[in-house]
């Protein structure tokens, strides 16, 4: 049981980095972006080329583990640079794609546009990458029993996995704190409540749309590299997450930045939970529970308003 | 003398080819307060917000004092001294009372703590609310807070988008005063009202805007006498109905 918890945390905290990006895209630019998986997809692939880059640089050997974790200091000096190239990735999809058909003020078309660019961009990536799975260390890593196996079945956890764990707190707090004592995280909830009150109180809104998306795929990035860490690189390891990450946005309630992060871990577990009941093949259908459930109990989420 | 804010044959409307305002002129000058009053659909919210940068202007000209504003993107307007008030949700309700405040000054980099004591000063009920979110506060002290947020950057043109609308004759008579009080600071104030009466009192002058173009203009009180501008324009008989 303990075990299915810690698991179900460490996914959450994955889905949750990436509803984020979600909830404050919708907020923001006013629609779901289905295109946001594939920013995890390829923040965790930028990685594995930075990584590359880093390793051959420094000679072309492994890297030398920090501490008790599977990874040394080149990955998390390829995590940076490839939440920078993911960055630039999102703001030039906006630039192409989204800038133009958000001056027709339809959702509906920037739903269906982000459905294309998913697409795009995942087969892209599968082109430029390969389908087989990848990894950023092969470090066998000996889980650490932190509770006793006759405590509720007891629990062990790998290094990375509390580093997942410990980086995804940071995160959260670091993103708290952005948009409560920062002007510009202040300006953002402005715009995402009223974004022609927010131009006329001196807001560039095209600014604030831009460091939406570096926000977002900052934290898809991480996201992704989380992922990595914990399993594999695959193509279709954002597409995978697609689903949970709007179970969380919506449980949260969309818009909520706090409730996309708690709705990620409640789906997270949810996941794990239910995997002695349904079996592992069957755990993404959580999700889809997820989603039905609050629609029929409380369709603004935990902490959505009406208005929205 | 250069005009405060000058508008000069201005066309522009929210879809391309179907103009709302259509070749309307305004010149204010510096420390007056002017109210653009006319029947409903004459253009003074569409006016006010071509003005603001809030809708597409297709001809025409707007002057901030020497500047040419037409084409500023309207969050730089406040910067160039042009403030806006709009009618309807003009406060960030899920942000504090001080938050909304902060907000606008921190954005234009204003001397924050002088211009929140003077703002608060000038709005003591705000001081006493600052914790309070605004969307908590009652449909008259938003309108001051939204007066308020726009005045903390210091603009020299404040525009204000029905100020009385929704409000209690009681409130809307505090309102009034305060715009009174804000012009006395030195600011121009150009106000669109559907209530009549009180802005030609509180007014040096007014347009009657018909059809997306001023038809009249003139001394306010002159306009508030004539009876014939009252009863085709201001709506003679009905009690603030403009």
């Amino acid at each position: 049981m303990l075990q299915l918890l810690a698991d179900g945390l460490i996914v959450g905290s994955v889905i949750a980095l990436g509803a984020i990006g979600v909830t404050l895209t919708y907020s923001i630019l006013r629609f779901a972006n289905f295109g946001h998986g594939e920013f995890l997809t390829w923040g965790a692939y930028f990685a594995l080329t930075a990584l590359g880059g880093f390793l051959a640089m420094s000679g072309g050997g492994a890297m030398t583990p920090i501490g008790p974790f599977s990874f040394g200091w080149p990955l998390l000096a390829a995590l940076v640079v490839a939440a920078a190239m993911t960055a630039v990735l999102a703001v030039a999809l906006d630039w192409a794609l989204f800038r133009r058909l958000r001056r027709h003020g339809n959702a509906i078309v920037l739903v269906i546009a982000s459905f294309g660019a998913a697409l795009a961009l995942r087969n892209l990536l599968q082109f430029v990458y390969g389908a087989i799975p990848e990894y950023y260390t092969r470090e066998i890593q000996i889980a650490i029993r932190l509770v006793p196996r006759d405590v509720m079945g007891g629990m062990r956890i790998t290094p990375d996995q509390i580093f997942v764990l410990g980086l995804t707190a940071v995160c959260v707090v670091a993103v708290h704190l952005f948009l409560t004592r920062t002007t510009l995280g202040r300006a953002m909830r402005a715009t995402a409540e009223n974004p022609q009150l927010a131009r006329v109180a001196g807001i560039d809104v095209e600014g604030i749309v831009r460091l939406t998306w570096i926000l977002g795929a900052v934290l898809a990035t991480i996201a992704g590299v989380f992922a990595g860490l914990t399993g594999q690189l695959r193509p279709m390891l954002g597409f995978d997450l697609l689903l949970p990450l709007f179970a969380a946005a919506i449980l949260g309630g969309i818009g909520s930045v706090y409730g996309a992060v708690l709705g990620g871990l409640i789906v997270g577990l949810a996941e794990s939970l239910a995997v002695p009941l349904i079996g592992a093949e069957y755990r993404a259908a959580m999700a889809f529970v997820v989603i039905i459930a609050i629609l029929l109990v409380k369709p603004t989420g935990l902490f959505g308003s009406a208005a929205r | 003398m250069t005009a405060a804010l000058a508008v000069e044959a201005l066309e522009a409307g929210y879809e391309p080819g179907l103009p709302i305002v259509r070749g309307a002129s305004l010149a204010v000058e510096s420390g007056e307060i002017v109210a653009i009053l006319g029947p409903n659909g004459a253009g003074k919210s569409t006016l006010i917000k071509a003005i603001a940068g809030l809708v597409p202007v297709s001809a025409g000209r707007v002057r901030l004092g020497e500047a040419d504003i037409t084409a500023t993107p309207a969050h730089r307007k406040i910067r160039e001294g042009l403030g806006f008030v709009p009618q309807t949700e003009n406060v960030f309700a899920g942000l504090t009372v001080e938050d909304n405040l902060d907000l606008a000054a921190s954005l234009l980099r204003v001397p924050k703590k002088a211009r929140m004591a003077e703002t608060y000063a000038l709005f003591p009920d705000l001081a006493r609310q600052r914790r309070l979110l605004a969307g908590a506060l009652s449909g008259g002290q938003r309108q001051m807070l939204a007066v308020a947020r726009a005045l903390i950057v210091g603009p020299r043109v404040l525009m204000l988008d029905e100020p009385s609308a929704g409000l209690s004759p009681k409130l809307v008579g505090l309102v009034f005063e305060k715009l009174a009080e804000i012009r006395r600071t030195g600011v121009t104030i150009v106000l669109v009202e559907q209530n009549a009466r009180a802005a030609l009192a509180l007014a040096d002058r007014a347009a009657i805007l018909v059809e997306g173009k001023e038809r009249l203009v003139g001394p306010a009180a002159a306009l508030a006498s004539d009876p014939q501008v009252a009863a085709l324009y201001l709506g003679h008989g009905r009690r603030g109905a403009a």
